[in-house]
């Protein structure tokens, strides 16, 4: 056991003395930080006015949630580390939902909060708030920094706390003062950081694979359920290698769409709560369920006790204490989810293909697929669904866009029926199921891969909550694409009220302004599409725009998400659900 | 720094209700200790004792946490525990031997009689107390020993004059000091 290093490294290593904020800015540009999202208050302006000096572009939201949630955006969309920027008390109690939503999907992100200087903490000053205490529960870490000369240390090992392992987000609350002070302490190497509690990953070959490469050989039946952790691990071409050597069926989480191809063979489809029926029987039928990088938690699960029935169930993930947490478990590693896929490769032969597993899943994919809306085809009866809607977006840019869904039964329309071909662009708030998400974090996804087309998808709920947001993306014109699928009702609570609550619908029908004369003050570019043949043209006009675009789709407001697990219920008894 | 691979068991399935005692080494620095009690109260659990002090390491303390519960949730509970950055190292010496004791002041009524006094300092020494002050209206001692023995010893003082008291919370270390960290085997330097 080796003592704790030392809170600051070699003394005679000094660097030009520069102010606290000087310092937090040159360690942005240190960590490759090119964007931030912020909002500017009293106890950050201190960055602010020396902002200027570094190639560091300020997006300046409408809202701090906004700015967090762009900044999950940006890390979600890049691989990088998204960055947000507030001031003390309010700005930065605005950041907690967007820190809780980063935290539960696992997105690391680095927040940066102000606070009131060093000698009036704790005394209840103007705009003070304990936002470490706060951030606390919804942070992968949060620390005060209470010394200039701590700055350079705290920013780099935030960087490093938020993407090492299983990455999440980090804030950062300085005291005014501190921003105000020089320090010529330089920035750290790697090397110098004092982080002994960080847990990181065994890296290199994962022994216990030998456990698994037996279960696989003996298996009649296995199925890969994967999750957000292959994307984290950039770890999706190994999947396929993996499958294909297999022969296993590949299922998917929420956060897990893009592992592999949906049109691919070896593809089963989105599993869970509103998942499709035919990779949800695979669950139930399999003998052995392989869960690679995902939670198992409970959109997925259902009762626990009647999950997976009939198979050994395996869980790889990089974070041990998920192991166990859920699900009963035969076989637990803890291992980084490219680590374990390279492991396998090297130890499986190639298996023949799994005829008669893969004719069942083709047969109850036909049977699924046909009852779903849109298998069953209201849209030709000249009804505008939803689940048309998402389709022709997808058609319409190839499945190459970056879609950002918010949350609700918007969610789960664009994750059923978009038709995802590559990783890294879903982008949902799948863990805290946080409103809102869609707009900004669309926002923050289009800067850091503007390469790609970006598309939010949302209620009329979820986008009344951070539409404040357009004024954001008309000031610096990015290219966000919003399909608001409007129903005039919070449609998922709807839903629920129907099948659960006796139709005792309370609160569930949602008075909204006019979105396109919204969008004319706003100066976005905006279409109403009411029938399905308006559908294709309103997407073509909509792409065409420089900057953002809206369209207000007017869906048939009776549509339910079915299939549907009830609270309490498992897999094998879903309410499959009337399709009209 | 880096935990070696592990397979673990099977999770839920032990369902044994029981006290666990649980050893966490830690960084000093404000805000660890609410760290490691916030995670437990947003699991429900109940704090039986929480002890912490220094150690012979500059910038390192030493958590003992008493605390009962499902060995299964437990075992999910300290993996998140593991996970904290001011936590170095989790050990669950429940189901190892170990060496646990724990301080206790107490306020008692002076003994009426010598044979009272006599039965008194029986029930402190059964506990390896012993008195630390006998002002003719106050007495005052101390019990060292282990939490079982302990709760004898006050049960004993309550037909004693025990007046009030204080205890300080179990402090442990396991009785192998080649016991590793966490039930599962990791270890980080």
């Amino acid at each position: 056991m080796t003592a704790l290093p030392q809170p600051v490294s070699d003394p005679t290593a000094t660097v030009a003395p520069r102010i606290g904020a000087r310092a937090v800015c040159e360690a942005l540009v240190r960590e490759g930080v090119t964007t931030i999202f912020g909002y500017p208050g009293g106890t950050v302006l201190p960055i602010y006015d020396v902002l200027r000096e570094f190639p560091l572009r300020h997006i300046l939201v409408r809202h701090e949630q906004g700015g967090a949630h762009a900044a999950d955006g940006f890390s979600r969309a890049t691989g990088g580390v998204g960055v947000a920027i507030a001031t003390s008390g309010p700005g930065a109690i605005n950041l907690v939902t967007g820190l809780a939503t980063a935290m539960m999907d696992s997105v690391p992100m680095v927040a940066i909060t102000g606070n009131v200087p060093r000698a009036l903490l704790g005394k209840d000053a103007f705009q003070e708030t304990d936002i470490v205490g706060i951030a606390l529960p919804v942070t992968k870490y949060a620390t005060v920094v209470m010394d200039p000369d701590e700055v350079p240390y705290a920013v780099a090992e935030a960087f490093e706390i938020a993407r090492s392992g299983r990455p999440g987000p980090v804030l950062l609350d300085f005291p005014k003062d501190v921003l105000q002070l020089e320090t010529s302490v330089p920035y750290p190497e790697p090397y110098q950081l004092r982080l002994p509690g960080l847990l990181r990953p065994t890296r290199g070959d994962v022994p216990e694979t030998d456990d698994l490469a037996e279960m696989i050989a003996s298996a009649e039946r296995p199925l890969i359920l994967s999750g957000h952790g292959v994307q984290i691990a950039g770890a999706v071409e190994l999947l396929l290698q993996v499958a294909l050597r297999s022969e296993i069926p590949v299922a998917h989480t929420l956060l897990g769409i893009g592992n592999m191809d949906e049109t691919h063979r070896l593809s089963a489809g989105y599993a869970g709560m509103h998942g499709w029926m035919h990779v949800n029987k695979m669950i139930q039928k399999c003998d052995l369920l392989i869960g690679i990088g995902c939670r198992y938690d409970d959109r997925i699960t259902g009762k626990t006790s009647t999950f997976a029935p009939n198979a050994r169930i395996v869980h790889v993930d990089v974070d041990r204490s998920e192991i166990g947490k859920n699900v009963r478990t035969d076989l637990g590693i803890v291992a980084d989810a490219g680590d374990l896929l390279a492991a396998l490769l090297r130890r499986l032969p190639q298996s023949e293909p799994r005829t008669a597993w893969m004719d069942q899943l083709a047969a109850w994919r036909e049977v699924s697929e046909a009852r779903s809306w849109h298998g069953s085809g209201a849209w030709r009866e000249g009804r505008l669904t939803a689940d048309y809607v998402v389709d022709q977006i997808g058609d319409a840019t190839d499945h190459q866009a970056t879609l950002v869904s918010d949350v609700g039964q918007n969610q789960m329309w664009a994750a059923r029926y978009f038709g995802f071909r590559h990783p890294y662009r879903h982008l949902s708030s799948g863990g805290l199921g946080t409103m809102g998400y869609a707009v900004p974090a669309a926002m923050g996804a289009a800067l850091g891969a503007p390469e790609r087309e970006t598309w939010a998808i949302c209620g009329d709920g979820g986008f009344q909550m951070t539409m404040q947001e357009l004024a954001t993306l008309v000031q610096d014109q990015i290219p966000v694409r919003i399909a608001v699928l409007n129903n005039h009702r919070l449609g998922m609570i709807r839903q629920w009220q129907e099948i659960i609550y006796d139709e005792n619908y309370h609160s569930a029908e949602l008075l909204g302004p006019d979105l396109v004369r919204l969008c004319e003050a706003y100066g976005i570019p905006a279409w109403r599409a009411t029938r399905p043949d308006e559908v294709a043209g309103v997407i073509a006009e909509a792409r065409k725009a420089p900057g953002p675009a809206l369209i207000d789709f007017h869906l048939d407001e009776a549509q339910n998400v079915y299939p549907m697990m009830l609270p309490g219920k498992g897999l094998s008894d879903m309410v499959e659900g009337a399709s009209e | 720094m880096t935990a070696p691979r592990q397979t673990l068991p099977a999770g839920d399935a032990d369902a044994v209700h029981r006290r666990h005692v649980v050893s966490a080494l830690v960084v000093d620095r404000p805000g660890t200790l609410n760290r490691v009690s916030g995670l437990l109260r947003a699991r429900s659990f109940n704090i039986e004792s929480l002890t912490v002090g220094t150690t012979h390491e500059a910038g390192k303390s030493r958590m003992t946490i008493a605390i009962r519960g499902d060995d299964g949730h437990l075992r999910q509970v300290l993996a998140q525990l593991e996970r904290l950055i001011e936590v170095l190292e989790v050990t669950d010496l429940t189901s190892v031997p170990r060496i646990e004791l724990e301080l206790v002041l107490v306020e008692l009524d002076p003994p009426p009689t010598p044979s009272e006094e006599l039965a008194l300092r029986g029930i402190l020494a059964s506990a390896g107390g012993e008195t630390l002050s006998t002002d003719p209206d106050l007495w005052r001692a101390r019990l060292t020993a282990t939490p079982d023995v302990i709760d004898h010893a006050l049960e004993s003082l309550r037909g004693h004059g025990l007046r009030s008291l204080v205890r300080a919370g179990a402090v442990a270390m396991a009785a192998d000091p080649t016991t590793p960290s966490n039930e599962n085997g990791a270890t980080r330097a």
